[in-house]
């Protein structure tokens, strides 16, 4: 059984340490990337989720723990270029270079041939509309459009595994839709993938784990069944008034954990679990100048939001 | 993939990026212009001073003093009288120059003050010694001693070439001195301007450090050599034309080598300038690792120390032979420049210069690790730049992971 297990896996990090100077950046984390996954890996911003792909990378070393990877049924400590595709949170290419050169070139350094890798090259130039661009330097095209280059540099050798250190950022919503389309495409197409994101509406949309940290440490580490199965479980109702939100009236009410105003006028309310929404609603109904109600399970989003916030070291 | 794969892949990427062969044939163009303008220019400038220039004297001037001016300027006799009008003429014409002896005094009216005053001062002074020293009753057979040189003879153990094997060896120390500035300029776009557009993250996640230096290494590294057989080309086809105009062969300054034929000399010249190379681009791309913003940075100044020792290793001309020299063309810093010094030079041992070129291999060897150590634990430095003292902690950490550096997430 242990085998078939590994045999699975692809990758494995267990108790995995990093100090910088005054900062423990990494805790004792642990988790497990199984073939074929979308793993989200997510966290607040100083979280250590950079630090942990660098030491994936052997960028940096651990100052303890262990990281297995797993390929073709060997077990080794680094996998060969063409094996991972990597898009840094700290984008950056040839800046004074025309798009296909440097595209080729990172594809090659990866193993790939030159021929294969221009023709690859400009398929994906191709379906992100880029075709005719191809030849022009990058500091010319936009920010946008040098963010989808810096996406086809990382996947364009076809590798077994790539890390996407936040992938959406940069894009516009339609973009990002597109985006989402191409990592469930290559996904599909056997690609297992490392998502490092805030932008928890978009991850939701792929992932099928999910690790989240905070300050170094391990707060979830399941997939996302588990994490709405274990926190998603309540009911969220924003509510929205003419006038000043009045907390202290909400919080009084039967079936509420909590009530806190997120914006001037908006109230975001969680039900204990097993509260009955009718009831609920007709207590509303009495508050003076609801104006709009808005119920929903709770998301990732959210989720994340009240483990960082709950997660005291 | 192949480590030599990877290597070789960056190698030619740098190298195709940074060498424009059209770049460098249009330099070699442009440089025989201005060198032929040159050229042509001073010799024509240099005619025109062979040309005398006009004087006018009055016809009642010691004979002897005219002889004696008419060897610097092109001498016109005017009778004494016309001194006057003569003079109203230079006033008129804005031109010309007249002389004229009022006993012992000599008078000079010009427009402006001749560009050969001097040669005219020196003339006269010189006429003036001898009518003085007629005077004074000294007889010409006298004075003729008096102004006959002294009588040397000369005999040189040092061979009539040395002039020649300077000029080869100095030569030579230029065109690695021209390889470090091109590797030198090339290693801040290579390494420095990576960071600073942040595709070094990238880059690593893909190859090791050690093979992507030795990558850049080799890649600047035949950048180099291709600008120095640039140079050298250009040097070659100026020495032509020197040789077609002056008929004296540019090329003979090679016969006087020690080496029994130029073959073996430049072979030797190649390997150690190509191995100098190598090991200053090792030196420059640590540096430049080190380096996040070229312009503020108080390391920038390192990049120069190269220039240095190739500069210091010209102090073999003095004394090729002597213990500096030999020194110096075994010290790794020196020895790429000082050796083939030497050889152009001086007549070296056989096992000198193969011991000097297995230490220079050596410390490249080493050198080169250094340079991806430095770069490995100061690739992300991106905020504040590495201090000398974090460097040495650094390398001298028992586990690189150890080592702390100064950012976090």
């Amino acid at each position: 059984m242990k085998a078939m297990n590994e045999k699975e896996t692809v990758l494995r990090i267990d108790l995995l340490n990093k100090r910088f100077k005054t900062v423990q950046a990494l805790r004792d984390l642990s988790f497990s990337v199984d073939r074929g996954d979308i793993f989200a890996f997510l966290g607040p911003n100083g979280a250590g989720k950079t630090t942990t792909l660098r030491i994936l990378l052997d960028m940096i070393r651990a100052d303890s723990g262990s990281i297995a990877w797993y390929f073709n049924g060997q077990q080794v400590s680094l996998p060969d270029p063409p094996l991972i595709g990597y898009l840094p949170e700290e984008r950056g290419l040839y800046t004074d270079l025309p798009v296909i050169r440097s595209l080729v070139y990172l594809a090659s350094i990866r193993g790939m041939q030159k021929n294969e890798a221009r023709t690859a090259a400009m398929e994906w130039l191709e379906r992100l509309d880029l075709a005719d661009r191809a030849n022009e330097k990058l500091m010319a095209l936009s920010k946008g459009n040098q963010q989808k280059i810096q996406f086809i540099s990382s996947i364009l050798h076809k590798p077994a595994f790539a890390i996407l250190d936040e992938p959406f950022s940069g894009l516009d919503p339609v973009n990002q839709e597109k985006f989402i389309n191409y990592i469930r495409e290559l996904n599909k197409q056997g690609m297992t993938i490392l998502l490092s994101s805030h932008q928890m509406t978009l991850v939701e949309k792929l992932a099928n784990k999910v690790c989240l940290i905070n300050r170094g440490e391990s707060l979830f580490n399941g997939s996302m069944s588990e994490i709405y199965k274990a926190y998603g479980n309540k009911h969220m109702v924003d509510v929205t008034f003419e006038n000043a939100v009045p907390v202290a009236e909400i919080q009084s009410f039967d079936g509420v954990e909590s009530a806190v105003g997120t914006d001037p006028g908006t109230a975001r309310i969680v039900l204990q679990s097993g509260t009955r929404l009718a009831p609920f609603f007709s207590q509303l109904a009495g508050a003076d100048g609801v104006t709009h109600i808005r119920s929903h399970s709770r998301n990732l989003h959210d989720i994340f939001i009240t483990l960082v916030n709950n997660h005291q070291l | 993939m192949s480590p030599f794969s990877q290597i070789i892949t960056v190698t030619l990427w740098e190298f195709r990026r940074f060498f424009k062969p059209k770049n460098e044939l249009i330099g070699i163009v442009v440089m025989l212009f201005i060198f032929s303008i040159g050229f042509l220019g001073g010799r024509y400038a240099a005619s025109g001073e062979e040309t005398k220039s006009e004087l006018v004297v009055a016809d009642n001037t010691d004979e002897y003093l005219i002889s004696m001016l008419q060897e610097s300027f092109e001498v016109t006799l005017l009778p004494a009288d016309e001194t006057g009008k003569h003079i109203g003429r230079i006033s008129e014409t804005e031109e010309g120059k007249y002389l004229q002896m009022q006993g012992d005094t000599f008078l000079l009216h010009a427009w402006e003050e001749p560009r050969q005053l001097g040669t005219l001062k020196g003339i006269l002074d010189e006429y003036d010694q001898l009518r003085n020293m007629e005077r004074e009753g000294v007889s010409g057979e006298t004075l003729e001693k008096i102004f006959q040189g002294a009588s040397l003879e000369e005999t040189y153990f040092q061979d009539s070439f040395r002039r020649n094997r300077n000029i080869v060896a100095i030569s030579f120390a230029i065109l690695m001195v021209l390889a470090v500035f091109v590797s030198f300029a090339y290693q801040f776009t290579a390494i420095t301007g990576e960071k600073q557009i942040k595709i070094t993250e990238q880059i690593v996640s893909a190859i090791r450090p050690q093979r992507w230096m030795d990558g850049k290494i080799l890649g600047i590294t035949l950048t180099g050599i291709a600008s120095v057989i640039t140079y050298s080309i250009i040097g070659l086809l100026a020495g032509m034309l020197v040789s077609q105009f002056t008929g004296y062969s540019v090329f003979s300054v090679f016969d006087s080598l020690y080496f029994p034929s130029l073959g073996p000399t430049v072979m030797l010249f190649l390997l150690f300038t190509i191995l100098g190379i190598l090991f200053w681009n090792a030196f420059l791309a640590a540096v430049a690792s080190l380096i996040n913003d070229p312009n503020n940075s108080g390391k920038t100044s390192f990049m120069m120390v190269p220039i240095l020792f190739v500069v210091l290793s010209l102090l073999v001309l003095n004394n090729p032979d002597g213990t500096p020299a030999v020194f110096l063309s075994w010290f790794p810093l020196t020895s790429a420049s000082a050796m083939p010094v030497r050889i152009a030079v001086s007549s070296v041992e056989w096992w000198q210069v193969a011991g000097s070129f297995a230490v220079l291999a050596l410390a490249f060897y080493f050198l080169r690790m250094l340079a991806s150590m430095i770069f490995r634990f100061s690739i992300l430095m991106t905020g504040k730049e590495l201090s000398w003292l974090e460097v040495f902690r650094a390398l001298t950490a028992k586990t690189p992971g150890k080592f702390q550096p100064p950012q976090s997430e």
